[in-house]
């Protein structure tokens, strides 16, 4: 047993120095999470606002200019021009100076004011950048449901009060005030542990293969289980405080609170940690070099990225992405994680992800194992 | 040489990668305290044998025993009593002589106390005292390999394989290295050596010549040399070799000779009594306009051997 953990031992310090030797890897995989987190939250921190909007009135009316205004009231548009005719809205869409156009038809004021006058109006929206442009039609809609609300009063001849029983009361849970930061960056820091974790682990045996040490480590008296524990250790290590100066930084630079428990949310990402170390030592052996390992790290951190629901909610995908992404230990995870920092959720309301989690990391977990261990005996 | 029993012995030992025979039927004994070379041309199979001697891969069909243990089966009991030195990469580049130390040392359950003197004297070995700190990366070959062997003698093997240790090192390095198996056996450790070079192979104990996965010859190089090669080899200087060889070989029935291969600068010829053939060979030269130098008879090099005995 003493031989054994120091065998362990030897093998750990041994994968400490390299990781100092060649520190700059550790070093871009914490800067480069650090910089990812600091563009996101700041890109995504504030509502959008300020989309250039260009405008064709062939009405010229009060009404008309009312329109305007009241779009840019919203603060969501910043007015870029007048223009004429619609070839200049068409190029100006195309060459991406706008990221929406408003056409006012030449009848419009006096629809509006006619009786039973039906006012139309044109808007397109550059629905290639689908962020700006969900926000441009919130806004719109917005603005031509209040006016529709106006001139459906002014046609009843009734005051406002006529309708304010109606007005409805919205509330934003978890994220009042749709700071999208506060979706992002936790998403961010969760992701990064996944990242590490897999490319170290991925680069620990496919680095000893490529250089041609495997063998000679082969030969050693180490057992097949010490030589996994002892390449595994630094790989948590640097897994773990990498995901420690993320959360650091999402809680005290981008103010998204802790609601859950902390001591939770640690114990889950160790337990997260050893799924996704499974994955990586699996793709180390299979592996000939650092450069293949990487590449098959890529790829599989792109599919899991996609089942996450960080880009794109999972309930909004077709019903059988849907199972397979319960299948991804990384979309468990990030619910997690949301769960604890935004809504502060606990055992009680986590238990289904938190029992998917630990059901896939049985399973990877024991595959892992039995994989490496054939490979390496 | 001590032959008090057998530290590695291969019984009709094969090994097929698919359609591939690697090893097609290989026997040896090694006998304690012996430098066994095992020689052949790259792709011949030992970097295969040795690998099923360690346990590394599991032979096809026959067995492998070292140290009198069966290897299939006793792979983790035997890992201690075994050193290995791999073709070039056994060491880690980006460590310090002495964190390889180290690591070999404590991955091998040395004591402090045993790592320390352990450590001490494989710097020794190695002619690397007081340059522990430098990376390994920045050492020639010769000082590489050194420190390699160093390391895989830090545990006080029984029985230490070398795969080609010497490939790519220069000759004065390489009888250096040499130097410092002859002093291994010296304390008791049996080497098994593979190698392509042929002046390596003369100062092995006992050999065997491999070929296609077959072993062609097998014994010591005297012992070699008399079975395949008995009597001597005629040795010309002559100004055109390659002219030299060409009368030679056409005129071969005639002269009754077996062999003419380049050796160098010089020409061998080989078959039975040259001596007798001597003044006719010079004859023949001389008719065909050729001036055949200087000649002599000479006893067989390994190389002529290993020649004659792959043809």
């Amino acid at each position: 047993m003493r031989k054994s953990l120091q065998r362990i031992w030897s093998l750990s310090i041994k994968e400490f120095i390299h990781l100092r030797n060649d520190w700059w890897l550790p070093a871009f995989m914490i800067l480069g999470g650090v910089l990812e987190l600091v563009a996101i939250g700041w890109a995504t921190s504030r509502p959008i606002s300020n989309l250039p909007l260009m405008v064709l009135d062939q009405d010229r009316s009060p009404a008309s200019r009312e329109v305007i205004t009241a779009l840019e009231n919203t603060g969501t548009f910043e007015l870029d021009s007048y223009v004429g005719d619609m070839q200049s809205i068409e190029q100006a869409l195309e060459l991406g100076q706008i990221n929406a156009a408003v056409i006012i038809p030449p009848d419009f004021g006096g629809e509006i004011a006619s009786s039973s006058g039906q006012a139309t109006l044109a808007v397109i929206l550059n629905g290639a950048e689908s962020i700006p442009a969900t926000s441009a039609l919130r806004a719109i809609e917005g603005v031509s449901r209040e006016m529709g609300q106006e001139i459906l009063l002014e046609r009843l001849g009734s005051g406002d009060d006529a309708l304010a029983e109606f007005e409805p009361s919205l509330r934003v849970w978890f994220n009042e005030s749709l700071n999208e930061a506060l979706y992002t960056t936790p998403a961010e820091a969760a992701l990064m542990l996944e990242f590490t974790v897999l490319l170290f682990a991925a680069l620990s045996f496919s680095r000893e293969r490529e250089l041609g040490t495997l063998e000679q480590l082969l030969v050693m008296p180490f057992s097949s289980l010490e030589i996994i524990i002892g390449k595994s250790i630094p790989v948590m290590v640097i897994g773990f405080v990498d995901f420690l100066l993320m959360l650091a930084m999402v809680h005290f630079v981008f103010d998204v609170p802790i609601r859950g428990s902390l001591a939770l949310l640690l114990i889950l990402a160790v337990g997260y940690l050893m799924v996704e170390l499974g994955k990586g030592l699996v793709i180390s052996v299979i592996s000939k070099t650092q450069h293949q390992a990487f590449l098959v790290v890529m790829v599989i951190g792109m599919m899991d990225f996609m089942f996450t629901g960080y880009a794109v909610p999972v309930e909004s995908m077709p019903e059988f992405m849907q199972s397979v992404a319960n299948l991804i230990p990384a979309h468990h995870w990030l619910a997690i994680v949301r769960g604890i920092m935004l809504k502060g959720a606990g055992l009680d309301a986590l238990w289904p992800h938190i029992l998917l989690l630990a059901i896939l990391g049985l399973v990877i977990g024991t595959f892992s194992l039995r994989f490496v261990r054939r490979a390496l005996d | 040489m001590k032959s008090n029993g057998i530290a590695a012995l291969a019984q009709d030992l094969v090994k097929r990668f698919g359609d591939f025979t690697a090893v097609a039927g290989m026997n040896f004994e090694v006998y304690r305290g012996e430098i066994f070379g095992f020689l052949g041309p790259n792709g011949s199979g030992k970097t295969t044998t040795i690998r099923m001697a360690l346990g590394l891969l599991t032979p096809t069909s026959g067995s492998v025993e070292v140290l009198g243990v069966p290897v299939d089966g006793n792979t983790h009991a035997l890992r201690p009593r075994i050193g290995y030195m791999s073709q070039r990469f056994s060491l880690y580049n980006d460590l310090s002589v002495l964190q390889n130390l180290q690591f070999y040392g404590r991955a091998y359950g040395l004591s402090n106390h045993e790592l320390k003197e352990g450590v001490e004297d494989a710097l020794v070995l190695a002619g690397l005292e007081g340059r522990e700190k430098v990376k390994t990366h920045e050492l020639s070959g010769g000082w590489r390999q050194r420190l390699a062997l160093g390391a895989a003698i830090l545990h006080e093997p029984e029985i230490l394989f070398l795969d080609e240790p010497t490939a790519g090192v220069d000759p004065l390095s390489r009888r250096d290295f040499w130097d410092l198996l002859y002093g291994l056996i010296e304390k008791n450790i049996t080497v098994f050596v593979t190698t392509h070079y042929m002046d390596e192979a003369e100062h092995c104990h006992r050999l065997a010549f491999i070929q296609s996965g077959s072993r062609i010859v097998y014994g010591s190089p005297a012992e070699i040399k008399e079975e395949v090669m008995p009597g001597q080899v005629l040795e010309l200087a002559p100004s055109d070799t390659g002219k030299t060889i060409q009368v030679l070989r056409e005129a071969s029935d005639r002269l009754k000779i077996d062999e003419v291969e380049l050796y160098g600068s010089l020409v061998h010829v080989f078959g039975p009594q040259m001596e007798d053939k001597l003044d006719a060979i010079i004859n023949t030269l001389r008719d065909a306009g050729h001036d055949p130098g200087q000649a002599s008879l000479v006893e067989p090099s390994l190389e002529d051997v290993f020649i004659a005995s792959i043809k």
